[in-house]
């Protein structure tokens, strides 16, 4: 057995189980938890895009997942339009959004574009906490959009009577997306994303505006993280500013793809696979003895593996892996 | 308009608290070119030393800003020296940290969450022998307790200038955040800079603590109002710039006050980024940084 | 033979300083032009400029013909001018041959050619033994020649070397004889900033040697050290000690 044939198998295993799992855990509270990790992860690989790839620090991405929230239901609400459709608009605005970010920022140092996210992002959570209505669009202010609950939904109102579905909505997107990092990552773009990210002045050198590579993965990415906001909104029905596009969400994917490896495929996967259930079950079990007990546990978590494995637990997980299959390959051989 | 001549005065009081929560902010940005995102926990924890040790002692507040900045200053010197500079040495020869700046997230979280942990969540007021005591400058009233938090940030703001300037120390500290290869070279290390200039930062981020409590509420999260607001500074004066930091917190302690004569509050505070959005595209470097500042 | 760069009158200010002044120079297609001079007489400024760094503030620069001041690095890459730096800027946390396809990917949008242009280029400077080791992970002759790599993977018409040789140990300075040499025969013309003496007496067809932003003198190398102004100027000392 060669180490592709290995990496394939192991591949087509995972992805087997995870097709799979819904088999086994029927409970719609545990599918929820698993739902969420896939959200998780699934932002996550969107801001590795440019988080990752491009070596800037975005801290705002809660943003976008609230652009798309807002344009697709808004346009379900009141003008009938499908969300499957909405989704696609609320893609496209977050990304000419992420754009016009990025301009300005792009051309500076890292900090700058790092702080204004953050600005951009609160300054846009605030507004639309203070708007009721922007012309026609009712945006409710901080009480936030109710997605009514249909009797008989079809697919086409992308709103469905189980948990199944968005299982495997999100399923699916988690592995485009994954799919579509990978494809990138070693092709061109990748190279002068990378290439830009950790020595621009090299990069340009070397024939790359690197100011227009990093808007590119800035509108990708931020199209992205607008898909799962219209995700969101019809798997839980209600949202509201605070909660959608608030720091703490663009905190927690940033942390996600800091402690799973920044700017590897795997890394957000990984780090949403031990963040999510620790988040879950900590919040669940500690925050009534101690509050911020979690978030405590968190934030050492965080701080301990950007000291010892800086480049998070991808690489030596995949390290481990290396040596497993070379393991493998070898007594496959000698057999 | 005696209305609005007032809410300008509290505001440019407000401004100078701003101000002073961002000098700190800068003067560790300046050095180590880390956004230090605990800077808000930092001045909680000034806030809560503050609170704690007026409340235990009964002392006169003002003492207080003989005792808790030093001890801030110790604080931030550790902090810095045992959590942030094993990651900067990880980083190696990266230009610029990006992960270091998610460490010192870590650190805001552990801070203000342990702080929830000890402390509870309610908001916190200790009455002092100034708290409501004011003059009259003509028509207008003057709290006492944010006039004399106005001085000190003006004091502090120039001390932290001529410290700079004049010691050898705070060269140290400008050959460093000008290069810090060539400084390195120069025999200055590099790690223990940063200690200094982190330490110096908590330090000051304890002098608005201690001016703060007399007049303001202290709770876990405190630091995230301030936090927010000095990132914003920053950026409007320039990375890095002492005059800066204090110009921008007036100019957004001036527009919170006098744009609430106006409108409801949750307003201004859109307003402030509309501002700082539209100095973003205008002039991104801000009133003092440098153009293109690689 | 026609000049592949001309540099006519350029100037360049830096607030009251004046960098560069009036300078006139022009390299022949095929061949190797050093530009010397003792520290601080602007020659990285020079270099800076022709590269797209920064945009002067008197002059012309025309590159096959064309007027190129003013245009981005990125637009002159594009074009066939490529550069190293003098500090070596390697994309530390990636593999030699990773650092190699970036450049090699300005004239092709595969990766599978990439990499083949790129193992092509690392052959022909001998690094090939280094190519899946770190780019940080190198020693510093080999960073030097990584940073040549990159440059020649964009297939460059113009390269302009900034002190390659420097940190080099004297068999290491051989070598890199050797390699920029063998970079003319494949058609690339050389201009080169250096400081070790030996090496531009060695390579270069042609010496340029400029002192306070203005140029003293032109010619063979051989001339140019018999030049009365160079020697006071500079190489008196250094090139005994050189």
């Amino acid at each position: 057995m060669s180490r592709k044939q290995l990496d394939r198998i192991l591949l087509a295993v995972v992805a087997l189980a995870a097709f799979g799992l819904p088999l086994v855990v029927t409970s719609p509270t545990y599918l929820q938890i698993l739902i969420l990790l896939f959200f998780y992860a699934y932002l996550t690989t969107a801001w590795n895009l440019v988080g990752g790839f491009a070596g800037v620090l975005p801290l705002g991405h809660s943003v976008f997942v609230g652009i798309g929230a807002y344009t697709s239901s808004i346009l379900t609400l009141q003008y009938g339009v499908s969300p499957w459709i909405g989704m696609l608009v609320g893609g496209a605005i977050a990304a000419v959004i992420g754009v016009i970010i990025g301009l300005p920022t792009f051309r500076m140092r890292g900090a700058y574009f790092c702080l204004c996210t953050i600005a951009f992002a609160e300054g846009i959570r605030v507004m639309v906490e203070n708007i009721d209505t922007l012309g026609p669009l009712k945006i409710n202010g901080p009480r936030g959009l109710l997605v009514p609950l249909l009797k008989d939904p079809t697919f086409w109102d992308y709103q469905f009577m189980s948990k199944l579905p968005y299982y495997y909505i999100i399923l699916v997107l988690l592995i485009l997306v994954l799919a579509f990092t990978w494809f990138i990552s070693r092709s061109k773009v990748g190279y002068y994303l990378a290439a830009g990210g950790e020595e621009p002045e090299a990069a340009a050198a070397l024939g790359i505006n690197v100011a227009n590579y990093k808007l590119f993965a800035m509108a990708l990415s931020c199209f992205l993280t607008a898909l799962a906001g219209t995700f969101y909104a019809q798997l839980m029905l209600y949202f509201y500013p605070k909660g959608l596009m608030g720091l703490d969400l663009s905190f927690e994917i940033a942390f996600i793809a800091l402690i799973g490896g920044r700017g590897t495929i795997a890394g957000p996967v990984i780090g949403a696979l031990l963040l999510r259930p620790l988040n879950e079950f900590t919040r669940i079990y500690l925050s009534d003895m101690l509050p911020g007990l979690h978030l405590v546990i968190f934030g050492l978590i965080l701080i301990l593996v950007m000291i010892y494995l800086p480049k998070g637990l991808t690489a030596p997980l995949s390290a481990l892996y290396d040596r497993l299959a070379r393991k493998i390959t070898v007594q496959g051989e000698a057999k | 308009m005696t209305a609005v001549i007032q809410a300008a005065l509290n505001g440019a009081m407000m401004g100078a608290m701003y101000g002073l929560t961002a000098l700190g902010l800068t003067l560790i940005f300046g050095v180590m070119k880390v956004v230090n995102f605990a800077h808000g926990s930092l001045l909680m924890v000034g806030m809560f030393s503050a609170y704690w040790l007026i409340r235990l002692t009964g002392i006169h507040p003002y003492l207080a800003l003989v005792i808790v900045p030093p001890v801030l200053f110790v604080f931030g010197y550790y902090l810095q020296n045992v959590v942030i500079k094993p990651v900067f040495k990880a980083e190696g020869q990266v230009r610029e940290p990006l992960t270091v700046i998610i460490v010192t997230t870590g650190v805001w979280y552990v801070l203000d969450n342990l702080a929830l942990m000890l402390f509870g969540a309610e908001y916190r007021t200790v009455r002092t022998a100034i708290s409501n005591k004011s003059f009259a400058l003509g028509e207008f009233i003057i709290s006492i307790p944010k006039f004399s938090g106005f001085v000190v940030a003006i004091a502090t703001a120039i001390g932290l200038a001529l410290f700079m300037r004049k010691t050898k120390t705070g060269k140290a500290l400008r050959a460093t955040s000008l290069d810090r290869e060539a400084a390195n070279l120069m025999g200055i290390d590099q790690y223990r800079i940063y200690n200094i200039a982190f330490g110096l930062g908590t330090a000051i981020a304890g002098i608005a603590g201690c001016v703060l409590i007399p007049f303001y509420y202290v709770y876990p999260s405190v630091g995230v109002v301030f936090d927010i607001r000095a990132f914003i500074i920053v950026v409007l004066g320039g990375l890095g710039s002492i005059p800066g930091a204090l110009l921008g917190g007036l100019v957004i302690g001036l527009i919170e006050s006098v744009f609430s004569q106006f409108m409801a509050s949750t307003w201004t505070e859109a307003i402030i980024y509309a501002i700082f959005l539209i100095i973003l595209f205008v002039k991104p470097s801000g009133f003092f940084g440098h153009k293109q500042d690689w | 033979m026609s000049n592949i760069l001309e540099v006519t009158n350029l100037t360049k200010h830096f607030g009251g300083l004046t960098a560069v002044s009036s300078l006139d120079l022009h390299i022949k297609t095929g061949e190797i032009l050093a530009l010397i001079g003792p520290n601080g007489a602007g020659k990285s400024t020079v270099f800076n400029l022709v590269a797209g760094v920064f945009a002067p503030s008197e002059g012309v620069i025309k590159f096959a013909g064309q007027t190129i001041h003013g245009q981005k690095p990125w637009d002159l890459a594009r074009l066939g001018l490529a550069r190293t730096f003098q500090i070596v800027k390697p994309f530390a946390s990636k593999t030699v041959l990773y650092n190699v396809m970036v450049g090699a990917f300005l004239r092709t949008n595969s990766t599978h050619k990439a990499r083949e242009i790129a193992e092509d280029v690392l052959a022909t400077l001998q690094l090939d033994h280094t190519k899946d080791m770190l780019a940080g992970n190198l020693t510093i002759a080999d960073r030097k020649r990584l940073e040549i790599a990159k440059a020649l993977a964009t297939n460059p018409k113009l390269l302009l070397l900034d002190e390659v040789m420097a940190g080099l140990r004297p068999t290491e300075v051989d070598d890199m004889i050797g390699i920029i040499r063998g970079l003319r025969d494949r058609g690339v013309t050389v201009f080169v900033i250096e400081h070790i003496m030996r090496a531009v007496m060695a390579l270069s067809d042609r010496v340029v040697v400029i002192q306070f932003g203005q140029k003293i003198a032109e010619g063979s190398p051989e001339a140019v050290t018999k030049d009365e102004n160079v020697i006071k100027a500079y190489l008196g000392g250094e090139y005994d000690a050189a």
